[in-house]
């Protein structure tokens, strides 16, 4: 066998191998009272942008595509559920307070506003998520506007 | 083998993605506060009563260290901006919430957490000056909410405000002197804006 087939062939068994160690799934599965779309009154349309754009990554439940069951794909993404829930979890959006609320919403509308958010690599495999330039404009003027009066309210 | 270059492309991808910032010092730190607070809980249980009066709230450095930023901004300067960010981090994490009355430590939680979010934020942008000055803006906010909470720290203020900020929408900043210093358009407009009160 030749120099490169060897490596060849030991690079596909630690492929295999670790196949089998499978991060925990990010499935809760249920509609909380504390989501972002039970606490505030959100317009359907944005709702679904959000859901394609968003929850997948800042929310306790995740959409899986397929190769999330292909190694080293499915630790990326739960790395990235990790760190992106960690930032903002509309799942929770509740139990924040008014301040925290109207911050996150804030700091939502410039993430978008500024293309950093969804994620580049994100957006590469989930066509849904690549809002047009409206889509955009929609949910970042929907998010300033629901911060103002949230801000304005007791 | 098609999928084993595809994975090793699409790790190439995420990897390249993944710039998101590390809270995780922060984190350590704020556990080890926890941890300590514990610890004296038991032992200072008599003393905290007397303490709970919230001298041992660091208003003072807090609205220092924004006034850091503040000034950096003003300067253009990013990179002073984000030490001063990361110097507010570390005064919050001194904070031991068990010494402050029940309402303050309410109203101290929610301004913290906030608090604690933007400097963060401030403080691992370097070069990214418009990304620390939106963060700014939601400090400025936490910044007043605190000192008519909390008070002044016996230091005179003043409430600023310049309407070009923030995309045409306005913008507030707390301010140590009487003349204007804009921390968000810095040298391209640094006088612009007014004194809307003063805090004394």
């Amino acid at each position: 066998m030749s120099g490169v087939k060897k490596i060849l062939l030991i690079l596909l068994m630690a492929f295999v191998a670790i196949q089998f160690i499978r991060p925990a799934r990010n499935e809760d599965g249920q509609d909380l009272a504390t989501d972002f779309r039970k606490v505030l009154i959100v317009p359907e349309q944005i709702q679904l942008l959000m859901q394609n754009a968003c929850y997948d990554c800042h929310s306790n439940h995740t959409a899986y595509p397929w190769y999330a069951n292909i190694q080293p794909m499915g630790w990326l993404m739960a790395d990235h559920i990790k760190k992106g829930k960690a930032a903002l979890n509309l799942s929770d959006f509740g139990s924040k307070s008014k301040r925290r609320q109207i911050s996150k919403l804030k700091q939502m509308a410039n993430q978008i506003k500024e293309d950093e958010m969804p994620l580049y690599s994100y957006k590469l495999m989930h066509k849904k998520a690549n809002l047009t330039k409206d889509e955009k404009n929609l949910i970042i003027t929907w998010m300033n506007n629901t911060a103002d009066s949230l801000a304005t309210t007791d | 083998m098609k999928i084993l270059i595809f994975s090793i492309a699409m790790t190439a991808t995420n990897l390249m993605a993944c710039n998101t910032n590390d809270n995780k010092a922060s984190e350590t730190t704020k556990s080890e506060v926890t941890k300590d607070t514990l610890a004296q809980q038991s032992a200072t249980a008599d003393t905290v009563a007397q303490a709970s009066t919230g001298t041992v709230f660091p208003v003072k450095e807090i609205i220092g260290r924004y006034l850091q930023v503040k000034n950096a901004l003003a300067k253009d300067n990013s990179k002073d901006a984000a030490n001063a960010g990361n110097e507010l981090v570390a005064s919050l994490a001194q904070i031991d919430p068990t010494k402050l009355s029940p309402e303050q430590q309410k109203s101290y939680t929610e301004l913290a957490d906030d608090l604690n979010e933007h400097a963060e934020h401030i403080g691992s942008n370097p070069g990214k000056i418009e990304h620390q000055r939106e963060h700014f803006m939601m400090m400025s906010k936490d910044i007043a909410d605190l000192v008519k909470t909390f008070g002044n720290a016996g230091q005179t203020l003043y409430k600023d405000f310049c309407p070009m900020a923030n995309d045409g929408k306005g913008a507030t900043w707390i301010s140590e002197v009487k003349e204007i210093k804009n921390p968000y358009l810095g040298s391209k407009m640094p006088d612009c804006g007014t004194l809307k009160e003063t805090i004394k």
